[in-house]
Parts: C-alpha cells; structure tokens; sequence
C-alpha cells in the first residue's frame, strides 16, 4: 500500500456540479443595498465629525459672538449663526437629518407646499456631485426656512431657503468655526449653504 | 473615488462566487440570495479592513460566516461537526488502494453520472466537506485560501477534500447501482 499526500483531482466535481452564477435580480439588491448603507454611512459619519466640532464650537461661538455682534453686519452676523445652528443640529440629532428622505427632486419639492409660504427651488445638482438627500423644516432668523439637504462625497450639505427680503445678491463665501458658508439671492429666493466642506467646492453649488 | 465605487470595484467583481458558495451552502435560492446581501452589507461596513489583501477570499470569508449564522438560526442541525482528527489515517487508506485513473471503473463510472446525480451527491454530503470541495473545484481556490475562508488547519482542508472526495464517490455509486 502506497502512501500518497492529497490528491489526485479527479475533474468530475468541477465539470458536473453546477456553478449558481448570482442572478441579475440579486446583483441589483446588493448594489442598492450598498448604495444604502453608504448613504447611512455618510450621515454617521458627519454626526461623528461634527460632534467633535461642536466642543470648539461651543468656545468659539461665544468669542465670535462677542466680537461680531458689536459690528455693522450684525442683523446679517445673527442670521448666519442661526443658519450654522440649523445645519450643527441637523447633523448631531439623530434620525432628524431630513423629514422628507429622497433623492428625487420630485418628491422633495412638493413636500414643501402647504408647510412654507413659499415654492423652495430643490435644484438637481447631481451633475456637480450634490446628490440630494432630502428636505425638512427648520428654524432662521425666527421663521420657518426650508432646509433642503445634500451629500457631496462624504459631507453633508444644508441649503437653506427663504423669500428674499432684497434683490438678487452674488454668492458670497464666508467661514465660521471651521465651516463654510456661501449665502446667495436669486429669482425672489435667498440661500444658504452650510457645510464641512472645503470653500472652493461648496461654492460650486450657487453657479 | 467614492467609498462606495471603490467596493464596486473590488468586491462586485465577486459576486458570482459569493452566490456560488451560499447557493451551495444554503442548497436555496432565495436563502442563498438573503445570505449573500446580507454579506455584501457587512463587507461594506468592514471594507477598509481588506486594505490591499485580495478581495474574493475576503468576502468569501464574510459569505460563509453569514450562511453559517443563517444556517444556525434556520437549519441547526445540518451544521455537523466533523471528527477532523480520526481522518487522516482512513483518508490515506481509501488513497493508497485507488488504482490508476485511466483503467479505473470506478472514474469511468463516474464520468458517465449526470449533473443531476452529482448535484443532488454533493448537496447530501454533510456542510463541513461540501464546503471545502465546492471552493477547491468549483471556485479553484488554495488550500491556504480556503484554510483562512474556513478557518481550519491547510492539512484539515486537505483531509477534508479527500474525505469529501470519497463520500461523494460512495454517494454516487450507491446512487448509480440503486438506479441501475
């Protein structure tokens, strides 16, 4: 009796059991599937970052305060905080990122109507990489504004809208405690938008 | 490059094989299918632990520990252990009386089984053996790759193929004389 070490393969495995090949059906699951948990995990993943921003924000709102509000712009200084309050508490309360979750357009604009006096424009800017979220309703300046909500890779960006007091105003950036802020008026409608994300890139979403 | 391009670059290609070893594990199409979404969603969460390693038996690895899970909470009494150590001895001895491949009966015999006897011999062999053997034939890993999938010793995969081996053959001979 010989001793052999493991072995001689004899083919009839491979050519007669069959191989499943995953069905189209799964491919398609398991990609919204993913897609999913990378938008969940865009969320988190901001939460967790602005948490940790809020410490040194809470120190620094009290120093700029003090500074700002003695200056001329300071109506216009009070709104701008109102606005990075809005997107820090968006971001930190859990499962209050948005009220209306989609990435259609669509479904996000017509939600607003009968909760704000006014239409928010809701803008597709999916082709510049702002893949919408979804829409809620938020508090500025002591009125109701409508916060319109994106991700641009894995940042969260808050648009808030409400009728423009004056006329049409060019986007203008500005940086508080380490977040962007670009504020714009155009067609009746003056904007916000508040984000992590570098100045040079959140800009792009007023051209 | 996004988080979530990036894993449809690496882990997507694999899919196929990831359905493969669940379809077999679970032997169900629609319990393969749950496994292995499910799979994918952890494998995204825990993507940046796969760093430069190779990707298929990474999330085959996830695969099988989600069929098992499954199979734990479903069908707990396919999960067979297996006597590993009482192997190696018996495996040798079924080894060293094969006779040569080309004027054995026994591999003429098999030739002519049909797919469906040998599908329906491989999904009756107890889960720990058809396991290796699916991996090994039908995905062509290596014994180390499929030693870190299974989490076994490379000479357990390598007693467990022969054994796997020898059941199947017993099963399909048996099988083909009941038949014939």
């Amino acid at each position: 009796m010989t001793l052999r070490t493991p072995t001689p393969e004899e083919p009839f495995i491979a050519r007669d059991a069959t191989y499943h090949k995953a069905p189209e059906a799964l491919r398609v699951r398991v990609q919204s599937a993913v897609a999913r948990e990378g938008r969940a995990r865009v969320v988190h993943v901001g939460r967790r970052t602005l948490a940790w921003g809020l410490a040194f924000a809470t120190v620094a709102a009290v120093s700029w305060n003090l500074g700002a509000m003695r200056g001329r712009d300071a109506a216009q200084d009070i709104v701008t905080h109102d606005v990075l309050s809005a997107h820090l508490r968006s971001v930190m309360t859990t499962g209050r990122l948005v009220d209306v979750p989609s990435t259609d357009r669509h479904e996000v604009k017509p939600w607003f109507a009968g909760r704000v006096d006014f239409a928010p424009a809701v803008p597709d800017l999916a082709a510049r990489g702002f893949i919408l979220v979804g829409g809620r309703l938020d508090v500025v300046d002591g009125r109701t504004v409508a916060a319109v909500t994106y991700r641009y890779r894995l940042h969260v960006v808050n648009v808030f809208e409400r009728p423009a007091k004056d006329g049409d105003q060019p986007p203008q950036s500005m940086s508080r405690q380490g977040y962007n802020i670009v504020h714009w008026s155009r067609d009746g409608i003056e904007r916000w938008a508040v984000s992590d994300l570098a100045a040079g890139e959140l800009a792009a979403i007023a051209e | 490059m996004t988080r979530v391009t990036r894993f449809e670059d690496r882990v997507m290609p694999h899919l196929d094989a990831a359905y493969n070893l669940a379809r077999w594990l679970t032997r169900n199409d629609d319990d393969a299918q749950d496994v292995v979404q499910e799979a994918f969603v952890r494998a995204f969460r825990f993507f940046d632990s796969l760093r430069d390693a190779n990707a298929r038996p990474w999330v085959l690895a996830i695969v099988r520990n989600a069929a098992y899970s499954w199979m734990e909470k479903n069908r707990p009494a396919e999960i067979v252990p297996i006597d590993d150590a009482g192997l190696i001895d018996a495996d040798q001895e079924s080894i060293g009386h094969a006779a040569p491949a080309e004027s054995n009966p026994e591999v003429i015999l098999l030739q002519s089984a049909n797919r469906k006897l040998v599908n329906q011999s491989l999904e009756e062999l107890p889960v720990a053996l058809r396991e290796v053997l699916v991996m090994r034939e039908l995905e062509d890993l290596s014994y180390k790759e499929i030693a870190e999938i299974a989490d076994i010793p490379i000479g357990t995969v390598m007693s467990r193929l022969s054994r796997g081996r020898a059941m199947l053959r017993a099963t399909i001979e048996t099988r083909m004389r009941k038949a014939g």
